[in-house]
């Protein structure tokens, strides 16, 4: 019980100081990782692990498939640009994220698994005449990976796995373009997809004792080169001056490391906890090339830097059948305010979840999570974003954010 | 124990997610609201008098999408106070000009055929915004309705503009000014005298043939300043932009004096040979240029180096006939239905022969441009003196166009990150018709005043960002054909007021 008072005041402390975190990263990959606030990487004791850690895979007994989905409501707010207070709000979007995990014990300590996922999965789309139409109107990535893991306990305890990553993707990214000095707005629109792309993961769990374990994963960078088309559509007068035809992209997401802890305080509670570091430097640029070279390439800084996620989550089993979990996380912004962007209105987030596993028979389990994300208000006195981009101008893309979002999860899991 | 520890988790889990959602949108707080008045200026019973540039005419037309964006309209929109307009449904009366074409060797101007109507006729008191297009400063003083108007009286072509704004009926009679006066304002901006001049200059020097006398202007304006003073409103002036420098003027001789198929010293040459005595474009001059002795006409020489220096001007309006230089027509006389003058032989090339040449009324040659500017000089100083006598505000709007075509030759003029330049259409600040600004053109000259407005008065009243104000020019919806300067239309311009 003290043990347990503790995290609330650990919690607290963590609300009070108001820090809140990013990217288009989810992490959605199966409701009870969720639940926990995503510390799962020391638990890894369901399909999942073969995101969160595929060492955990050798403690999963026989046969087990698990096929989930999350419901993702992202808002944001805008409020300016600066010194105007006007508010403008994002449309409001839903993404699911999907999820199926399939793993296999050989019990002679060689697990293997099999899981499909979204790493990324969500977009940002503003209307066509609000403020920052030409920064952005509308940017979706999503990226699918299907990973083939092989785990293996090379003594009591100790576990090790390995993942081969391979990934599809696509991108759309549509803003308006000043017809300027003649009225109206062109729309130009990129789309792009890229039909592989590989990475690797390890993971790696260790128990020491009953009550104790910990763990670590390794997720690689993903390189994407994007290829697809730019349409622009816009006044018959000035078609041909605006940029279309082939374009191409890279795009690098980034580099994970993830130590985690779990602890069993009770035979009934656990709780965990979880340091991710995110390498989003890898995404310094965004740069697309037209094939055309009539129409010059665009590039725009992000200039993302390094960051971490925080996680604790605590799961405490009511009944031989049911057990709650809760959780909470803190997710640092990887980007500097002066490139914060409406495309992907970062911020710091402190995101709450709550959750329950149900086991409705023998084979049939169900793990339902909700969790709410806030990201602290941020406001942005010094951009370097241009929101009027008329040649030789520049007008700072100075405001207020505001971010929520609302994640649904909930999956299904079979023992075979 | 197990309950109660349930408990305590799911009811902070909860305060934890509710409080997380608190919206905290009120930190930063708005802006105080300005109601018609900042400091020591009161805008509570604004009225600003004038012409088309007060109307918010654009593009040969007066249409509600140009007139919500006029300079009186914006500035009321900062300081929110009430402001109404003989508002025209788009796209105008008449037709606003259109974009029909943007082609490599020039845009495709035309008229929207359609026309809009008056839309708040039925206002029940005088307008705020008093702006007539066409209004000379006489006007401003004596006219009140279409035939009673300058250009009724003096050149026998009723001003319509008269009746949709000022609305006289029956026996009450009100000029602009009496209807400025009769809403007992506590703010007027005045803001005449351009016609004045800029008729002159835009027809070519003939039509009509001198400005208003410097003298006249000087006494109308200063009894029209003097009755303002009477009044007790505050006061703010504008003066005269310089006419010799707008895209009206200054676009077809630099186009003619760069254009790859007039190869000048080859027409040069050949001038020469025939014994002239200088060469380049031959043009009909009815105050200066050279009697060559046979014609009982004079006619004026401009080389290609004084129509690319805009030192000879010619007009858009005559851009339509610069592109028939050099062939044997007479497609000018037959257009405005003239009789063909003694002497002039519509088979030799026009504009390049003595005995064919380019029509007097769209050139203004030296001589009038010296009118013109030194117009627009002794104008100024009668808007200046009048001023200071009786302590109204003066916006230098001369100066700050002087500024914005100097920067034509620095990269242009660049406000809250866009670029201007005086450029016929690429520019941004002038609207089609060569002469009215644009929207943005607008907010950059609403901006001027209200900076003289909180200098003066020790108010604080924001300017516009000027990037928030949409671009103006518009397009046809259908495709165009190709032109090598800005094809207008020469009627285009026929009902065009200023």
């Amino acid at each position: 019980m003290k043990r347990l008072l503790l995290v609330f005041i650990v919690v607290f402390s963590v609300y009070s100081i108001n820090i809140f975190a990013g990217g288009f990263q989810q992490n959605q990959h199966g409701a009870r990782a969720k639940a926990l606030g995503g510390a799962f990487t020391a638990l890894a004791n369901d399909p999942s692990a073969i995101y969160w850690n595929g060492a955990g895979l050798t403690q999963l007994s026989g046969t087990k498939l698990m096929l989930g989905t999350h419901l993702l409501f992202p808002a944001s707010s805008f409020r300016g640009v600066a010194p105007s207070k006007q508010y403008s709000f994002m449309e409001s979007q839903m993404f699911t994220p999907t999820h199926l995990f399939a793993s296999h014990n050989f019990d002679n300590g060689l697990a293997i698994g099999l899981g499909f996922t979204q790493p990324y999965g969500s977009g940002t789309k503003w209307s066509e005449d609000w403020i920052g139409r030409y920064i952005t109107t509308e940017t979706k990535l999503q990226t699918f990976i299907l990973m083939p893991t092989i785990a293996y306990e090379l003594f009591d305890g100790f576990s090790l796995s390995a993942a081969f990553i391979y990934s599809f993707a696509n991108v759309l990214i549509e803003r308006m373009i000043p017809q300027s000095p003649f009225e109206g707005d062109a729309k130009i629109s990129l789309e792009g997809d890229d039909s592989f792309a590989y990475g690797y993961n390890f993971g790696l769990l260790y128990k020491p004792t009953e009550w104790l374990s910990i763990g670590g994963s390794f997720r690689s960078e993903v390189e994407y080169g994007f290829e697809g088309t730019a349409t622009t559509t816009g006044a018959a007068q000035l078609i041909d001056r605006f940029p279309k035809g082939d374009i191409s992209a890279n795009l690098t997401t980034p580099m994970n490391i993830v130590g985690g802890l779990a602890v069993n305080v009770t035979d009934e509670l656990i709780l965990s906890a979880d340091y991710q570091w995110v390498g989003w430097s890898s995404y310094d640029v965004l740069a697309v090339d037209f094939a055309d070279e009539n129409f010059p390439d665009a590039s725009s800084p992000r200039d993302y830097k390094d960051s971490y996620i925080v996680r604790f989550g605590a799961q405490y089993d009511m009944l031989d059948e049911f057990s709650v979990l809760g959780g909470i996380y803190y997710d640092n912004m990887p980007v500097e305010t002066e490139r914060l962007n409406p495309s992907l209105p970062d911020a710091n987030r402190l995101g709450f979840s709550m959750g329950f596993i149900a086991r409705l028979t023998e084979n049939v389990s169900v793990t339902g999570a909700f969790m709410y994300l806030r990201g602290e208000q941020t406001t942005v006195t010094d951009s370097k974003e241009n929101y009027f981009p008329v040649t030789g101008g520049f007008v700072p893309f100075n405001g207020t954010y505001n971010s929520t979002a609302k994640i649904l999860s909930m999956s299904l899991q079979y023992d075979f | 124990m197990k309950k109660t520890i349930f408990i305590i988790f799911l009811a902070v889990l909860t305060f934890l997610v509710l409080s997380g959602c608190e919206d905290r949108s009120d930190i930063t707080g708005i802006d105080p609201i300005l109601n018609g008045k900042s400091g020591n200026a009161d805008l509570t019973r604004f009225v600003v008098i004038g012409n088309s540039l007060t109307a918010g005419y654009q593009s040969g037309a007066l249409y509600e999408s140009a007139q919500i964006y006029s300079y009186g309209n914006l500035i009321a929109k900062q300081v929110n106070t009430k402001f109404q307009m003989p508002i025209i449904s788009d796209p105008g009366t008449p037709g606003r000009m259109e974009i029909q074409s943007l082609t490599a060797s020039g845009p495709v101007i035309v008229n929207n055929p359609n026309s809009g109507s008056p839309i708040n006729l039925l206002y029940p008191a005088p307008y705020n915004n008093l702006g007539v297009p066409g209004s000379l400063i006489y006007d401003v003083l004596f006219a009140t309705n279409a035939n009673n108007c300058a250009s009724a009286l003096f050149a026998n072509t009723p001003n319509s503009f008269f009746d949709i704004v000022l609305r006289n009926q029956g026996a009450t009679q009100l000029t602009q000014l009496q209807q400025a006066l009769a809403q007992q304002p506590t703010f007027v901006i005045l803001w005449t005298g351009n016609n004045d001049v800029l008729a002159y200059a835009t027809g070519g020097g003939v039509s009509p043939a001198a400005p208003t006398d410097a003298t006249t202007f000087s006494q109308l304006f200063g009894g029209i300043g003097q009755q303002l003073a009477q009044s007790g409103a505050q006061v703010i002036v504008a003066n005269i932009p310089s006419v010799t420098s707008i895209p009206f003027l200054t676009t077809v001789g630099p186009a003619l004096a760069t254009n790859p198929l007039l190869v000048w010293w080859q027409i040069s040459l050949s001038q020469t040979a025939s014994g002239l005595p200088a060469t380049g474009l031959i043009y009909m001059s009815h105050e200066g240029g050279t009697n060559l002795g046979i014609l009982p006409y004079n006619v004026g020489f401009a080389d290609s180096a004084s129509l690319r220096n805009s030192t000879t001007i010619v007009t858009l309006r005559g851009s339509a006939y610069a592109q028939l230089l050099g062939q044997p027509t007479g497609k000018y006389y037959r257009d405005f239905n003239l009789t063909i003058p003694l002497g002039v032989d519509t088979t030799k090339p026009f504009g390049f022969h003595p005995q064919n040449p380019f029509p007097d009324i769209f050139v203004l040659d030296p001589d009038e441009i010296n009118t013109a500017q030194s117009t627009v000089t002794n104008y100024n100083n009668a808007i200046q003196s009048v001023a200071s006598t009786f302590n109204f505000g003066l916006v230098d709007v001369n100066t700050l166009f002087t500024n914005i075509r100097q920067a034509d030759f620095t990269g242009g003029y660049k406000v809250d990150g866009l670029t201007f330049s005086t450029a016929f259409i690429t520019g941004g600040l002038f609207s089609l018709d060569g002469v009215h600004p644009t929207s943005q053109g607008h907010a950059i000259v609403a901006n001027e005043f209200i900076k003289v407005i909180n200098a003066k008065y020790n108010a604080n009243i924001p300017t516009i960002n000027v990037a928030t104000i949409p671009p103006s020019l518009k397009f046809t919806g259908t495709a165009g054909k190709l032109s090598l300067y800005p094809h207008v239309s020469p009627e285009a311009f026929d009902r065009l007021f200023f």
